[in-house]
């Protein structure tokens, strides 16, 4: 990287994403010898030209109404998908929580699934038993923990995975309206984390629809529209212009 | 690639063993049926062949389990190899990691059940009385070359059936074909050597006649059909690596 680039955590570099819709996609051989140039395909194109440079540090909202491309944009920078054109850099560890949980297996108790889920974050054996007791700790699941993830209800799942996901230590946190987990304590003890993150100069991404609490968080959001950004700025003002619009 | 890999080797190590593991959870005998199946298949096969074949082998249970273990290590990689990434859609689409990673695991945790599969062929050496001959030393290079080919053929089978579905009926179907066309059940020798020139440009051929010639018949495996099925599996696998990183950027989009 070069020097310029280091104080940026992402670039964002004139980024579209097109969608290919293939209507009666031809899984099978068959099905793409007969109908091969029978299937109807329509492009759809999610995000025209974004551009985007997030300084280290920084706590970034991306707001929007739905189908705005919020959510691809932050796949794009986790690099679940490519852009179609245009080019994505990164800059440092990368943690994405699109969705909490990914990858728990059922059978296996809580504790080995934080292995396991931890393991995907691309933590060494070493680094996870560091922290296993403070994950452990911060989902409050207590005995549970040694119980398959099978049994357990919806809000102790999601209690566990956020708990993994945020206790990963990564530079960059890439979130996705996923602050809805449990209960009102275990919510306010999320953003209480996530607040000691931002002030440990981790830069933060995090897409949602809760303004409120994007704006206790966030000092910089992002407005997407239709697939291109259209406000860009300080969370007070952004938002300000944002309700005028959509609310 | 391989950097990324390394970094990622917590994960792998944990993907093994839930390949292991993972796979007979809530069954009575649970990772002990990774042995007992093929343990059945050569008993089926030693109990039927002697009757269709007039097989002059000796220890003709010992001649075959020797082959069905490393054959067994090889269909199983191939068959969930395959399926892989389609099996592991879920998390594709949520979370990044090397894909690689998921066919790696594969033959991996492929590996370490022939690894144990390789004491039951020890006990069979030692009661039928043929014992062992320091050409054992050579097992760790026939392994190397067998995982090789494996790796190679799922990083292109796995990435392959995420477009087109039918890559695994496809394969499955080339494998049965290729059980009767690799000398499991039979020793290549009964062939005449026309004939067996062409039985030999199948790799798995050479590779499960080595495994025979070190335990069974107690002699140098043949180096120049080695040779040629180590360059064959070094090809394949750099095309594997090829394909696989060519394909991979669209998994999530596809699945």
């Amino acid at each position: 990287m070069k020097k310029t680039d280091s104080e940026y955590s992402i670039l964002v570099n004139d980024v579209y994403k097109k969608f290919k819709l293939v209507y009666d996609k031809p899984f099978t051989l068959k099905e793409r010898l007969i109908f091969w140039k029978n299937t109807k395909v329509g492009y759809h194109e999610v995000l025209k030209g974004i551009n985007l440079k997030i300084k280290k540090g920084e706590t970034v909202a991306l707001i929007g109404v739905n189908g705005s491309g919020k959510s691809t944009l932050l796949k794009l920078m986790t690099k679940i998908i490519y852009p179609t054109k245009g080019e994505i850099k990164t800059n440092g560890k990368l943690t994405s929580l699109l969705e909490l949980g990914a990858g728990f297996h059922q059978d296996f108790t809580g504790r080995e699934n934080i292995y396991f889920n931890a393991s995907i974050f691309g933590l060494t054996a070493q680094e996870i038993d560091a922290r296993v007791q403070d994950i452990i700790d911060f989902s409050e699941l207590g005995e549970f923990i040694e119980a398959p993830v099978r049994t357990y209800s919806s809000g102790m799942y999601m209690r566990l995975a956020f708990s993994v996901a945020i206790n990963v230590d990564a530079e960059i946190l890439l979130i996705d309206e996923i602050l809805a987990v449990g209960d009102q304590h275990f919510q306010d003890k999320c953003y209480a984390k996530l607040e000691e993150l931002k002030n440990s100069g981790k830069t933060i991404v995090i897409v949602s629809h809760s303004l409120n609490a994007v704006k206790k968080l966030c000092n910089r959001a992002v407005w997407l529209y239709k697939g291109e950004v259209r406000e860009d700025g300080p969370t007070d003002k952004v938002i300000e212009k944002y309700l005028e619009v959509c609310g | 690639m391989f950097k990324e890999i390394y970094q990622y080797r917590q994960l792998l190590k944990s993907n093994v063993r839930k390949e292991i593991r993972g796979k007979y959870k809530g069954s009575f005998l649970g990772v002990l049926w990774s042995f007992v199946n093929p343990l059945l298949m050569t008993l089926v096969y030693a109990i039927v062949f002697p009757f269709l074949l007039r097989n002059s082998q000796d220890h003709y249970t010992t001649f075959i389990v020797m082959a069905i273990l490393p054959w067994n290590w090889f269909t199983s990689s191939i068959a969930q190899g395959t399926n892989t990434i389609l099996v592991n859609g879920g998390i594709i689409k949520k979370v990044y990691f090397p894909r690689a990673i998921l066919p790696i695991s594969i033959v991996v945790s492929g590996l370490v059940n022939f690894l144990i599969s390789c004491l039951i062929i020890g006990i069979f050496l030692i009661c039928s009385g043929i014992g062992f001959s320091v050409y054992i030393a050579f097992l760790p290079i026939i392994i190397l070359i067998q995982f090789m080919l494996q790796l190679g053929i799922i990083l292109i089978t796995s990435s392959v059936d995420v477009y087109v579905r039918d890559a695994e009926y496809i394969i499955n179907f080339f494998i049965s074909l290729l059980f009767y066309a690799t000398p499991v059940l039979y020793s290549l020798d009964m062939f005449p050597a026309r004939f067996k020139f062409f039985l030999q440009l199948n790799p798995m051929a050479t590779i499960i006649s080595s495994y025979r010639d070190i335990f069974y018949y107690q002699q140098l495996p043949n180096f120049t059909l080695l040779a040629y099925v180590f360059c064959l599996s070094a090809f394949i696998l750099f095309i594997g690596i090829k394909i696989f990183n060519k394909l991979e950027k669209g998994f999530a989009e596809e699945l």
